[in-house]
């Protein structure tokens, strides 16, 4: 079938790969992932044969190359149309109106929301993990532990990689790996180590780990203050109305001089309070947006430090 | 006519026969499968050329993992990458039933226009 069969597995990888050429990064990370267990275990099965000899027939048992790629692209656009949340029909309407508090209907508002107030925790534990890594690497370094730890710590970035993939793809629905990077054939320590230090990836995903710390404090400080501001003012009406009707005697609205523009805000009068009331909900669906907008910004960031570069 | 017309017959009936199948297997044994133990028990059980090829497994596999209808968990392994083993969900199994039925049922009808068994 192709012009030149592949006599290694480094070959059929290769091959499949450029079958796969301009698909998402993270199905071609999976393909090649699936297709080398596949053939490490073929030729593992059969100790007498050389690895050409294996490869030979992995046209008629696996399947070519672009056949194998063909399956992945078809079975992909299957699942994608098949399990993609659809639009609600409030966020799909014409009506700017409608696309504007559409926004409380779309699931992954909340879940970007979620994912904004976690990165703060997991922003804080991969800078640290990074900076200790780092730090310990280059202080063992002329230690004979200093490779084994180094070796650790890069493969504990690669999961965290992953872990972070699985969670952003559930959170905003953007297609990441579903496998880890794989080590590649077993190799010396220090062939390990030197294609590790060349693989642009290791570094984005530092990158990435490092960023997370002043993404994740700024990402938690607006969803705090958003909501916390958003929900307040949308409360006002109703406190003063609580008060009108004697149900909460000791709550305040305002504070005894509070200003908006050149107004003097009277205590607990309902105009007011309406006006806030008003604010408070534009606050709350402008956040909403914006929340939505970053989970979509993060995710694409996500992809370009965690995966694209070694797709 | 051609072998190439017979093969896209053929990769259209495999389009959800796979999923039927790797259900099947997966249902069957008591024990949990990888990806390259059900290609090699699938190329087992049939003699001659093989129907599919084995590549096209795995990303059913997934797509079946994905749905909820398989658990996977991930075992490491000497010879190559980390295997992901695979096991059928109750979920899974309600469906295989389903499909089974479906499949019973059209395989009868098909074979009562080609055997002419029934007119």
């Amino acid at each position: 079938m192709s012009a030149n069969a592949a006599r290694s597995i480094d070959d059929y990888l290769k091959q499949l790969r450029a079958a796969l050429e301009g698909q998402d990064p993270a199905l071609i990370q999976d393909a090649l992932y699936d297709a080398e267990e596949y053939l490490r275990a073929e030729v593992a099965a059969h100790p007498g044969k050389s690895e050409a000899d294996v490869l030979e027939l992995i046209a008629s048992t696996y399947g070519a190359p672009d056949e194998v790629a063909a399956a992945y692209r078809d079975t992909e656009a299957k699942v994608k149309a098949a399990l993609k949340t659809p639009v609600p029909a409030a966020a799909a309407g014409t009506s700017g109106w409608k696309r504007f508090f559409g926004i409380y209907l779309d699931p992954r508002t909340y879940t970007s929301i979620f994912y904004m107030l976690l990165a703060l925790a997991t922003g804080i534990l991969y800078f640290t993990v990074v900076v200790t890594g780092l730090s310990l690497s280059f202080g063992f370094a002329i230690l004979i532990i200093g490779i084994p730890f180094f070796l650790a710590f890069i493969g504990i970035t690669r999961v965290i990689a992953l872990g972070e993939g699985r969670l952003i793809e559930a959170v905003t629905g953007e297609r990441m790996p579903r496998r880890p990077v794989h080590p590649g054939p077993p190799a010396g320590w220090l062939t390990r180590i030197g294609e590790m230090l060349t693989d642009a990836r290791t570094w984005t995903t530092l990158l990435y780990m490092l960023l997370m710390l002043p993404l994740g404090i700024i990402y938690f400080t607006l969803t705090v203050t958003g909501l916390a501001v958003g929900l307040a003012f949308t409360a006002a009406p109703f406190v003063v109305l609580a008060r009108w009707l004697g149900l909460d005697a000791d709550a305040t609205v305002f504070s005894d001089d509070a200003h908006i523009g050149g107004f003097m805000l009277s205590d607990h009068s309902m105009l007011a309070a309406l006006i806030l009331g008003i604010l408070g909900v534009l606050i709350l669906t402008l956040f909403m947006h914006a929340a939505r907008a970053i989970g979509r910004g993060h995710a694409h960031l996500a992809k370009a430090l965690l995966v694209v570069p070694g797709g | 006519m051609d072998d190439s017309q017979a093969r896209k017959f053929q990769k259209d009936l495999n389009a959800g026969l796979v999923a039927l199948v790797l259900l099947a297997v997966l249902e069957r044994s008591p024990e949990d499968l990888y990806g390259y133990e059900i290609a090699k028990r699938l190329q087992k059980a049939n003699e001659g050329e093989a129907l599919f090829k084995e590549g096209t497994i795995y990303p059913v596999l997934r797509t079946l993992a994905a749905g909820g209808l398989l658990t996977s968990r991930v075992v490491p392994s000497y010879s190559g990458p980390p295997r992901r083993y695979y096991r059928i969900t109750d979920e899974g199994r309600s469906l295989l039933a389903q499909w089974s039925g479906i499949w019973r049922q059209t395989r009868g009808f098909v074979d009562r226009f080609i055997e002419g068994t029934d007119s």
